[in-house]
């Protein structure tokens, strides 16, 4: 199974977040980041080819006319 | 019984009566909650602010428009609260951390802006998990909430002071929200009612977020009348949400009484599966109460259910970066170590998990909506355990095993955060050493009316519960 080192973990904050971690930091996200992705890929179970993520227009059309009043 | 314990004893249903027939005074039932807020305090930490002079104020402008027959309906003079999640104009929001210590919102929350168009009386902002990021509500920064009915416990999370609040009589309504669980557990674990409204139901304008598409506004209450009653006032279509929704808004309290011989309600057995003895055979005791009021009681199997806690755990946690990001590049230091190492933790989710998330929701509400196929409702216990001690990391699993707090906490409640189907939290007895439990009734979408009348049958039958130590 694929799995996160500390320092892999330390170079996505950086190179993606602008963000430092130190040692221990990454340590234990390294562990804790491994649990939550063999989470996210037990999802297939539920056979999701096929199914598309649940985005709605509508919703995009409603948040660009909220921006136009708030924000110009 | 004094008279400060009179008006106390009162729901926000006979409250509000008694200030419409101008038998009670605003006033004095402010000032009644305002003593008992200064009396529990020292033992409860429900609050982050008190908002005396505000109360008082808005009080007295209530008493002056009822007396001149301006009656704005039955929230008028009734004191409530807010998790301090939710923005208050000129009031100081702190989402339980010290990040936002002075912060004060130059606008209020559309939910909050709705009760107090009311006539509410806002008593302060309630304690709480920091950011809404965790079910314990033992805040590094404001202080452990804790439980009314054993104070050596937590009272869940993360609306665990809006919860508490209304327990301990310090609030006789509040707000709280709802991202994996946070409205219904610790209504659940305190002993009062927590409704999830359906996603879209109640605007998330003004309030922080922990997942954007993930978080519900509800109300936490003594009773579902009060809860349907406060419904009634925050629900509806806001243009300042892009997800709220246009359904029209019903009167959530006219079906409360409605008859349920022969009403089908599916029992979720794969949540059952995951309790400890306590919560089941409490959960037994509350179906044989349904079956009693005439409901066909049918088990029902979705096993999709036990990848909810999976995908809403993503979702959340990659949304949350998202709203957090420059706050915790800029202000790193003042978040929690346990909030801030959740939001470090989320910057290695790859886009595809998110995306894998998404997809899982629409195969779990499709699962659900099967369930819910025919059937008024679905019931299943709110939490897999009752509260544990403050500081409690592990409990012990039904093979004997020990498995941590925070897994114990929300797996029951959070597939339905990731569905958005409605689902009220209500109170349904008490554990042998005297802790609340509760039954969790789940409905079709924006049927909220169903979920509430089956929970009122449920009180009244239920009985009233033991009166919580504090």
């Amino acid at each position: 199974m694929p799995s996160l080192d500390a320092q892999t973990v330390k170079t996505i904050a950086r190179a993606l977040h602008g963000y430092e971690l130190d040692d221990a930091a990454a340590e234990a996200l390294a562990q804790s980041a491994a649990a939550m992705l063999a989470d996210a890929r037990s999802l297939d179970e539920l056979g999701l080819e096929g199914v598309e993520p649940p985005f709605s227009y509508e919703v995009l059309l409603a948040e660009a006319e909220r921006l136009m009043k708030t924000k110009g | 019984m004094r008279a400060d314990e009179k008006i106390l004893a009162l729901d926000a249903t006979a409250l509000g009566q008694r200030l419409r027939a101008r038998e009670l005074s605003p006033v004095e039932v402010a000032q009644a909650y305002l003593a008992r807020i200064e009396a529990t305090e020292p033992r409860l930490n429900a609050y982050i602010t008190v908002t005396a002079e505000t109360a008082l104020e808005q009080a007295r402008a209530a008493e002056r428009e009822i007396a001149a027959g301006r009656w704005r309906g039955p929230f008028h003079g009734v004191p409530v609260a807010l998790k301090d999640l939710l923005y208050t104009k000129g009031i100081r929001t702190t989402g339980g951390s010290k990040v936002l210590d002075d912060f004060v919102p130059d606008f209020d929350a559309t939910a909050w802006a709705r009760l107090k168009a009311a006539g509410a009386v806002l008593l302060g902002k309630l304690n709480m998990h920091e950011f809404a990021m965790g079910g314990t509500s033992d805040n590094p920064h404001y202080g452990t909430v804790h439980n009314p009915y054993d104070t050596r416990r937590i009272p869940g999370g993360s609306s665990g002071g809006s919860a508490a609040a209304v327990v301990a009589k310090s609030a006789l309504a509040t707000l709280g929200t709802d991202t994996l669980g946070s409205i219904r557990l610790p209504a659940a674990l305190c002993g009062c009612v927590g409704l999830k409204p359906t996603y879209g139901r109640v605007s998330r304008f003004g309030v922080i977020a922990d997942g954007y598409s993930l978080d519900h506004v509800g109300p936490i209450t003594r009773s579902v009348r009060d809860a349907a009653l406060m419904l009634n006032v925050i629900a509806g279509h806001d243009p300042n949400d892009a997800t709220s929704s246009h359904r029209p808004v019903p009167d959530f309290t006219a079906g409360l009484d409605a008859n349920l011989r022969g009403i089908r309600v599916g029992v979720l057995r794969e949540l059952t599966d995951w309790v400890d003895a306590d919560i089941a055979a409490g959960f037994d005791r509350a179906i044989a109460i349904l079956a009693g009021l005439g409901a066909r009681i049918e088990p029902v199997s979705v096993p999709a259910l036990h990848l909810g806690l999976a995908a809403t755990f993503v979702i959340a946690r990659a949304e949350g970066l998202d709203y957090h990001g420059g706050w915790l590049g800029e202000r790193q230091d003042r978040y929690g170590q346990a909030t801030r190492r959740l939001l470090e933790g989320a910057m290695t989710i790859p886009a595809l998990a998110y995306i894998r998330a998404c997809k899982a929701r629409a195969a779990i509400a499709r699962e659900v909506e099967r369930a819910l196929d025919g059937r008024s409702a679905l019931v299943a216990p709110t939490t897999a355990i009752a509260a544990p001690e403050i500081g409690q990391e592990t409990v012990a699993a039904p093979d004997g095993s020990r498995a941590p707090v925070v897994k114990k906490l929300v797996p029951l409640t959070a597939p339905f955060d990731a569905t958005g189907h409605p689902a009220l939290a209500v109170p349904s007895g008490v554990t042998p050493a005297g802790l609340p439990l509760s039954i969790q009734i789940i409905g079709r979408a924006f049927d909220e009316a169903s979920v509430l009348s089956l929970g009122h049958a449920f009180e009244a039958a239920r009985g009233p519960m033991p009166e919580p130590a504090i």
